[in-house]
């Protein structure tokens, strides 16, 4: 056992005492989380500029409205930058509009080309083309209309080079359409407030469920939000997912610095292939609880901070810990294997192909896992092993009513396929330490598993 | 005598190469024995089988007095040929670390003993990857020692050292030897094998061709050898039946004397008509033997006769 300890502080120490290691657990996040980190910084640091829109307006009637919206949105934004909590109603496009009547409202082909000009020289960002009788109330009996048949449709134009996915054309457009059903309401003489309040939407909120505390008092179930629906359980997966790869990553260079550095063959000298398999593995398995110590500390901290502090799923913390041990043993066993049995981390990639594909599983299918964490799927899923501690702590963090003996027998599969794994892995880790030929193929590496 | 290795009929096979054929050696404990033999011939296979990192095919393997076991012995410490160490490990970190692995727990003397020994305490806080290689390999010897095991078994211990360096490790391995270690090394210094080692082994194609000391095996070969020089220098060496590879080296020729010709009966011809003012029989010389024995076009069935009585190394082949 000393040995193994031996073993596991000095794999522990190369782990964790470097400037890598404080690199890989501040940039792993930024990488999963990155789009969301990214879409929040452009919307403080970018923008800024105005964006001018030449408006033809054939109605006569459209153009204030607009630019009354405008104004207000212009004006939210200025408040954007010395409040950014609030966000409103706005989008990830933070620039100013700017609205110009155009020279006539009915453009010809000449002015369109001459506006399509100057957007393309930058100069101007958008056209916006309204026709005339866009705000006119369709004509059609209502006879007509309950059998499903619509009136013909005129549309407004909008022209500019991003107008497919231009913020601008959808606010333009929710605008008018606004100020267009008011007018029509007005027309046919019904009050725009009585159909608004008519509209208003009935909320159906989503609960926790009802529970008993220990003092037999019911407890009020807990409103949902989105946030926390989809937030908790994916932040649960990717937690793992990282600590995980931050602890097996590590024991593969570690077992192929020792392979092609001829480190190997000092150390099987001086430890058997299962004592060091296993000094690495607790290595491993103290560096990845580093990890999560790191991101927990983090992770409360941040969420003190903005007042998420009551989302914290405490019950979830045990059950993560035992599934991450486990995980951690069985990919860093079948890391290791791979590292010992080529020469260059080039070969070990392609060989760590098909456990990715396996390690990523429940990634492609984690929103169906959200909406329904006791279906067939996810509950098959989280019985293979490879998947077993990403999945069940996915479906344990939805919140929803996991059968108890689900998680229990979560951790004997995982258990029982570790142990064979690390069985299996320190076949092919004693034999390819000392291999030094070819990368041996997949067939090679099952015949050394097998006979050891 | 009490042996610390013995290997009877020992034989190690990788798919169709015979690495290493029914071998024989016994090193007895306390002395140096110097494994010799050209590339490929199946030193550091029965290195590696000794150290029971390969498990031999068939045959025995007695170590300390263990037949069987694993790699893993305390009382053994090891170089292997191909050095490596972790790069980024302070020098001390890394020979505490395996002085540790060693079952040595309180290592700090011995570290110290060993970094003032080859003079390398200026150098213990350093990460191995801002270490020379000569210095390197030094640390590397240390990892091998510092837990002052019984056997240690050194795979050409002086490759790629200076001669300062070279001299510092090699009273480092007599040092051990007047302790009592038993230290095996393979070199293919022939120079450094004859000054250092008390037994000699040489194997080829995987088989024994020579074992025992330096004197032993010299005797095996006849010294038909001449070194001799005239009054005058410009005196040619005239041309003798059975005079054969003559070499002018400085002042001196040298010769070989083959058979029936003897090196009396051409020393008395000489007499005869010039005047002779040295003459010497020339022993064979560990390297000569060597490359006689090592021939790249050595037939197998040659390979097998090399272990009878008498040889010749100078032979004319």
């Amino acid at each position: 056992m000393t040995k193994i300890f031996t073993i596991a502080i000095r794999e522990y120490r190369a782990m964790v005492a470097t400037k890598a290691f404080l690199l890989s657990i501040t940039v792993m996040p930024l990488l999963m989380f990155g789009s969301i980190i990214a879409m929040n910084l452009l919307q403080k640091v970018g923008g800024g500029e105005t964006r001018r829109i030449v408006v033809a307006d054939g109605t006569q009637f459209l153009f204030p409205a607009l630019e009354a919206a405008v104004a207000a949105r212009n004006d939210q934004l200025h408040h954007l930058h010395n409040d950014t909590s609030e966000r409103g109603g706005l989008g990830p496009d933070i620039n100013r509009f700017q609205l110009e009547l155009a020279t006539t409202p009915a453009l010809t082909d000449e002015d369109r080309l001459r506006y399509s000009s100057e957007i393309r020289a930058g100069t101007l960002y958008g056209l916006l083309e309204i026709p005339a009788g866009v705000d006119a109330t369709p004509e059609i009996d209502l006879e007509s209309l309950r059998e499903g048949n619509l009136p013909p449709q005129v549309s407004a134009k909008f022209y500019s080079v991003d107008s497919s996915l231009s913020e601008a054309r959808q606010f333009l457009q929710v605008v008018i359409n606004k100020s267009v059903k008011t007018k029509r309401l007005a027309e046919a003489g019904i009050d725009p407030l009585a159909v608004e309040l008519a509209s208003l939407p009935v909320e159906v909120s989503g609960m926790g469920l009802v529970e008993r505390e220990a003092g037999g008092k019911i407890t009020a179930a807990q409103k949902k939000d989105e946030l926390s629906t989809l937030m908790m359980p994916m932040g649960a997966m990717m937690l793992m997912f990282l600590v995980i790869f931050l602890a097996a990553q590590p024991a593969l260079e570690s077992v192929l610095e020792e392979k092609s550095g001829r480190i190997a063959e000092v150390l099987l000298g001086c430890a058997t292939p299962v004592q060091l398999m296993a000094g690495k593995l607790l290595g491993c398995v103290a560096g990845s609880l580093t990890i999560f110590g790191i991101y927990l500390l983090g992770g409360y901290f941040i969420a003190q901070r903005v007042g998420w502090i009551g989302m914290i799923p405490y019950h979830l913390l045990p059950w993560f810990i035992v599934f991450q041990i486990l995980g951690v043993t069985l990919y860093s066993s079948v890391f290791m294997a791979i590292g010992a049995s080529v020469n260059q981390l080039k070969e070990a990639q392609s060989m760590l192909l098909p456990v990715w594909v396996v390690k990523m599983l429940p990634f492609f299918i984690w929103l169906n896992v959200i909406r329904g964490p006791n279906d067939l799927v996810p509950t098959l899923l989280s019985f293979f092993p490879p998947a077993t501690p990403t999945m069940m702590v996915l479906r344990l963090a939805t919140g929803a009513a996991i059968p108890w003996w689900q998680p229990y027998l979560g951790v004997l599969v995982a258990l029982a396929a570790t142990l064979a794994c690390i069985f299996l892995a320190a076949r092919i880790f004693r034999v390819g330490l000392l291999w030094q030929g070819k990368t041996p193929r997949l067939v090679e590496l099952f015949r050394w598993a097998a006979r050891g | 005598m009490s042996f610390a290795v013995e290997l009877q009929q020992v034989s190690k096979r990788f798919g169709k190469q015979l690495a290493v054929d029914r071998l024989d050696l016994r090193v007895p404990t306390g002395s140096i024995y110097g494994f010799i033999g050209p590339n490929g011939s199946g030193k550091t296979t029965t290195l590696r089988m000794i150290l029971r990192i390969l498990q031999a095919d068939q045959g025995l393997i007695r170590v300390l007095g263990r037949e069987s076991g694993q790699a893993t012995d305390d009382r053994v410490g090891y170089l292997p040929e191909d050095r490596g160490l972790y790069k980024r490990m302070r020098v001390i970190d890394l020979l505490t670390y395996f002085a540790h692995l060693k079952g040595l727990r309180d290592c700090t003397a011995a570290v110290q003993f060993w970094l003032d020994k080859l003079y390398a305490s200026d150098w213990s806080k350093k990460r191995i990857d801002m270490l020379s290689k000569g210095m390197s390999q030094k640390i590397q010897f240390i990892t091998a020692v510092v837990a002052n095991p019984q056997l240690v078994i050194l795979d050409e211990p002086f490759s790629g050292l200076d001669p300062v360096n070279m001299n510092v490790i090699r009273d480092a391995i007599l040092e051990l030897r007047q302790q009592g270690t038993t230290v095996i090394f393979s070199t293919h210094d022939m120079a450094v094998a004859e000054r250092m080692c008390d037994t000699i082994f040489m194997i080829f194609r995987g088989k024994k061709v020579l074992d025992g000391t330096l004197d032993e095996i010299q005797q095996r070969y006849p010294a038909n050898r001449i070194r001799l020089a005239f009054d005058s220098v410009e005196t040619p060496l005239p041309t003798l039946p059975g005079l054969v590879e003559v070499e002018r080296v400085g002042r001196f020729f040298e010769a070989t004397v083959e058979a029936p010709a003897t090196p009396q009966a051409v020393l008395a011809r000489l007499i005869e008509e010039h005047s002779v003012n040295h003459f010497e029989l020339i022993r064979p010389s560990l390297h000569d033997i060597f490359v006689h024995i090592a021939q790249p076009e050595a037939p197998l069935a040659t390979v097998a006769e090399l272990s009878s009585p008498h040889p010749h190394p100078h032979d004319g082949r």
